[in-house]
């Protein structure tokens, strides 16, 4: 790690005008992707500004018909949450599913969001049930907000808030993760709205998470397990990798989708 | 020793070491500091291989904080010498490896740093030390080598190939052993009057050991003394003392090692590494201390490494299923110079396994590749040779049409034809082979498999068993030393030269004296670790220190005794042969006379001084260890995920000291084969020569989630080469474990006609193999008739 100035915001404005002011910052928010980065000399921010305690960025509650989950909060507190585990179980369960307990006690979903790592599990439930992302300057709408490998809407500077899901829908996490690192190598989440389906895959797409249209259509059509058989997406698009070949991932991707949709309500991780 | 019944040893004491290590009061390398010690940073080489051109330190030197940069270039002007790792193994029971055409082989100097190639990825070039860890990094960020980059070579089978690039010029067809061993002729005849004859190919996929602790080093020099001090975790003090003075070209006397807990081993830890040189080089240099402290990065990168052996088995057999005679030809990668031979020498004297092959022949070659040395690795080369033999068996069996387990039981070998000397010169001490497989089957509750499979399948899994036998040996330095003294305190202290790193000596060892002196575990404390108390010991290798330590400190006890007996006679006044040793007090029949050792230690210490005894013992004839595992998974056919549901074993240690320790050791053996099997592989791409799996989110390993309850049984065959009848109990749970796992997996797979696979069996390799069906060996069956 380079010598750098480690900073923690009183409040969000104090991280805004840190981040103004230092040459090279970077926010950090749980830091699971950017401390092993720092470890390994591969980044070089001369300020490094906490936004976990931020008191804006905390907090779960409904609001109407919305979840809106602050995006200081930690996946432990999301995946044990009363309002999460009623609204919205799978994500609860998808919460519950990301690494091992050091992991959830220190992760957050605000930095997961706007990481946008290609094996993290929350960009499959934003995207998935089209949450909109809520940051210092404005709301982005999810299928705005994911634009590639490690790649986000967001400006310069530009801080997540909270995350504002719709509740409306029945979902579903489904989750094969690599056998070495336990990220996904591929997770698919199903949301089921009385109008439409969406579904959205992680860990697998060689352009991070995206959504699988073709299976929306299908499965609007109808909602089963069978009617994603005759499906699959397209190896040129997936990850190739020591792990996982794109066409097992093509193939996986399948094969995860009908088990998210098999088991509608919660979230199932293999191993 | 006559039979009788033991008060401590054989009991399933608990770790006395347990509650200092849990409460953070272990005293691991890293946690010494020394005032004014300065940090180490090392510059490595990111190519495979490379000629050094030149090496620009001004820059580094001129960095913030730096203090020193040292290069190979240095370590040549100052006459260091390289790491006397001599690597091939010399007792009289080791194969013998020569070079091809005989001789002694070539093994690559091991300079602390190299001034004309670098050899692999990660390859030391550089020290700089600076006031803080940060500015030694930033200083060895500044280092600029000029390198002319060469092509390189990763695989064994590519290194002896026509045209592969030379590793050393000394050696230009990389391969620098060649042995031919056992009854080549022979072995020609018995394949010819053949009925069959089997063959397969496998590759045992190399492995890092991935110790809890990186290797850590502080080394400090004192000007006014000419001394130097190390503080360095390793498998043994003793030999990193005399190999880092040889090194430094000075006597050994003025080198103090201190080794104190070890946090994980499993050979990686046996042999020198040259940052313990070059801090101990530095420190000199300096007039400071110098640390360095290996990344988990570092420690993937540049820890020596396990396995890589190329194998392939022929086996030749009547028409009953007879085993004729065995041939092999086995490939060892050492990496880019040869730090040990152990792996391809200890696998060469076991390929029979534990069958009654009445010839056989083996090739033994070592090669250099541009990768990282490799070592001995928990059972150093016999899992190697297990899996060969296993697995040529299954596939035997299943070409055949034997059944797997009558194959195997017609040609195991008989206990009456112990001591049973192998067809390449090996002799199994002892042992109850068709016992132990009989009594892993019942254990395991093969019987029962059918309806589990069943079962599964109604799940839409696929459920395999898979058996392996093994036998390997012990042999291990072969000098101990024990010194026990009897304090008037109350306590019982024993110098000794092994190195525990989580194997629980404090507590086993201590049972043993116990036991010969009848005082309290408790009472008895086990020194090691400090080359200033433990003057000579071996360290812990290949299962050794239990029968080495355990025999030296039994003969030290009953010297110890036979001094207590001098003495009292003395106090009693009475004439040496009429006292007797008896619960722990030396009494005088018939009269009140009676005195305990600690008593006795106090009141003849003026006199006499302290009541001790010391004893170096060798002990040459090594042992076998044997036992058989079995084991069951379940494969997800749409995934390829293989989960195991099932594991026993059982395994003839000889004697057991601690049950409960020698269990432990049997999960912790069982959990690192498996994860060779099913996760762990050091992968290098062969195009660039770069290490894939350099962290764990590559590097897949055995944790407690994907690991069953393992139903294991200890099997006391006593073994009739040492006083207690020892034989070992650290490897056998590794042994087998990748023969078992891959037997089953492919049993699972039986439908799809897949009849081999390469380790590790991960998800991807197994859905590549249900979805193409591939999967089959390059050899093939031939049968005559």
């Amino acid at each position: 790690m380079y010598e750098l100035r480690y900073r923690r915001p009183a409040d969000l404005a104090e991280a805004a005008s840190l981040f103004e002011a230092a040459e090279d910052p970077a926010y950090i928010s749980g830091g699971h992707t950017l401390l092993p980065t720092l470890k390994g000399r591969l980044a070089a921010p001369d300020a490094l500004i906490d936004l976990r305690r931020l008191p804006e960025l905390k907090g779960i509650r409904r609001e109407g018909d919305r979840l809106v989950v602050g995006a200081g909060e930690v996946h432990r507190d999301v995946a044990a949450s009363p309002d999460v585990r009623e609204a919205l179980p799978a994500l609860a369960g998808l919460a519950g599913s990301i690494g091992d307990v050091h992991v959830r006690n220190h992760g957050t979903i605000g930095g997961s969001v706007a990481n946008n790592d290609p094996a993290a599990d929350y960009p499959a439930a934003v995207l998935g049930l089209g949450a909109v992302v809520r940051t210092n300057r404005r709301e982005i709408a999810a299928d705005d907000y994911f634009q590639g490998l490690f790649t986000t809407a967001l400006e310069e500077g530009e801080i997540v808030v909270a995350l504002s899901f719709p509740t409306g829908a029945e979902c579903g996490y489904a989750k094969f993760r690599n056998p070495a690192s336990r990220y996904a190598m591929a997770a698919v989440f199903v949301a089921r709205f009385a109008d439409a389906v969406r579904v959205a895959v992680t860990g697998a797409g060689n352009d991070g998470v995206f959504r699988w249209t073709a299976a929306e259509k299908a499965l609007a059509t109808s909602f089963s397990p069978e009617a994603l058989a005759d499906l699959s997406v397209a190896e040129a698009d997936m990850i190739d990798d020591l792990h996982g070949s794109a066409e097992y991932r093509r193939h996986l991707v399948s094969v995860i989708a009908e088990r998210a949709v098999a088991n509608m309500g919660r979230a199932v991780v293999t191993p | 020793m006559t039979e009788k019944l033991f008060r401590h040893i054989g009991k399933p004491v608990e770790r006395k070491e347990d509650a200092r290590l849990v409460t953070g009061k272990g005293r691991f390398s890293d946690d010494f500091r020394l005032a004014g010690q300065a940090h180490a940073a090392i510059v490595r080489s990111p190519h495979p291989h490379a000629r050094i051109r030149g090496i620009e330190t001004a820059e580094a030197l001129s960095s913030p904080g730096v203090l020193l940069v040292l290069t190979g270039r240095d370590c040549l002007d100052d006459g260091l010498e390289p790491i006397p790792h001599n690597p091939v193994p010399s007792t009289k029971y080791d194969m013998k490896l020569t070079a091809p055409g005989g001789g002694v082989p070539f093994i690559g100097p091991h300079h602390l740093l190299p001034d004309d190639k670098v050899r692999h990825v990660g390859e030391a070039v550089a020290i700089v030390v600076a006031e803080t860890q940060a500015q030694a990094l930033d200083g060895a960020e500044r280092v600029l080598v000029d390198y002319e980059i060469l092509p390189h070579v990763i695989h064994s089978e590519d290194a002896i190939a026509a045209g592969a690039p030379a590793v050393w010029d000394e050696v230009p067809e990389n391969a620098f052993v060649d042995t031919r061993f056992g009854d080549w002729k022979g072995t020609e005849r018995a394949f010819e009057q053949a009925t069959h004859v089997v063959s397969a190919k496998f590759h045992v996929n190399r492995v890092t050991a991935v110790p809890l602790e990186p290797r850590s080093a502080l080394a400090s020099f004192d000007v006014e003394t000419g001394r130097y001090v190390l503080y360095a975790g390793s498998g043994g003090a003793v030999r990193q003392k005399r190999e880092l003075s040889s090194v430094l070209g000075i006597d050994p006397s003025r080198l103090r090692v201190l080794s104190y807990d070890v946090g994980g081993n499993f050979g990686a830890r046996n042999r020198v590494y040259v940052e313990f040189g070059l801090v101990l080089w530095a420190s000199q240099k300096l007039g400071r201390p110098v640390k360095y402290t290996a990344t988990r990065s570092e420690a993937f990168l540049t820890d020596y490494q396990g396995r890589d052996l190329v194998t392939t088995v022929e086996l030749a057999l009547d028409e009953d299923g007879r085993f004729l005679a065995l041939r092999a030809d086995n490939i060892s990668n050492v990496g880019a110079r040869c730090v040990s031979l152990s792996p391809l020498s200890k696998g060469s004297g076991l390929i029979t396994g534990s069958y009654d092959i009445p010839v056989a022949a083996l090739r033994a070659r070592a090669v250099f590749t541009n990768t990282m040395c490799t070592q001995a690795y928990r059972s150093s080369g016999r899992p190697e040779v297990t899996y060969a033999i296993e697995r040529l068996i299954e596939i035997a069996a299943r070409r055949l049409g034997f059944d797997p387990l009558e194959l195997r039981l017609r040609n195991l070998v008989p206990p009456e034809a112990m001591p049973y000397r192998n067809a390449v010169g090996s002799i199994y001490d002892s042992g109850e082979y068709e016992k132990n497989m009989d009594r892993a089957l019942v254990i395991a509750d093969w019987a029962g498999f059918e309806a589990r499979r069943q079962a599964a399948a109604e799940r839409g899994k696929l459920l395999g068993r898979g058996f392996a036998n093994y036998v390997e040996s012990s042999i291990g330095t072969p000098k101990e030393r024990a010194e026990i003294t009897v304090k008037p305190d109350g306590t019982i202290e024993v110098v000794i030269g092994t190195q525990p790193s989580g194997q629980g000596h404090e507590t086993s060892f201590a049972q043993v004296v116990a036991e010969m002196l009848d005082a309290p575990v408790e009472n008895v404390t086990i020194v090691l670790g400090d080359t200033d108390v433990v003057s000579v010991g071996g360290g812990s290798h290949s299962g050794r220190s239990m029968r080495h330590a355990g025999t030296v400190m039994a003969m030290a006890s009953a010297d110890l005794v036979a001094e207590a007996r001098r003495r009292a006679a003395e106090l009693f006044d009475a004439p040496e042969e009429d006292v007797s040793f008896e619960g722990g007090r030396l009494v005088l029949p018939g009269t009140n006379h009676a005195v305990d050792l600690f008593e006795l230690a106090r009141l003849t210490e003026r006199d006499h001084g302290p009541l001790f005894a010391a004893r170096t013992n060798e002990m040459h004839t090594p042992v076998f260890p044997n036992g058989a595992a079995a084991c069951e998974v379940e494969i997800d056919p749409k995934t390829g995920l293989v989960e195991i549901t099932r594991y026993a074993s059982v395994d003839d240690v000889g004697r057991c000291i601690n049950p409960l320790i020698v269990h432990g050791q049997t999960h912790g053996g069982i959990a690192q084969g498996v994860g060779q099997a099913m996760w762990e592989e050091c992968h290098v791409e062969p195009s660039s020569g770069q290490p894939v799996s350099g962290s764990f989110m590559d590097y897949g390993m055995p944790r407690s989630d994907n690991m069953p309850s393992f139903i294991c049984e200890i099997a006391e065959v006593i073994s009739p080469t040492n006083p207690l009848g020892i034989k070992a109990g650290g490897e056998g749970g590794t042994t087998p474990a990748l023969a078992v796992v891959t037997n089953a997996v492919i049993d699972a797979l039986r439908d799809t006609g897949v009849e081999d696979l390469p380790m590790p069996l991960t998800p991807l390799t197994v859905w590549k193999a249900i979805r193409h069906g591939a999967g089959h060996t390059d050899e093939d069956t031939r049968t005559t008739s």
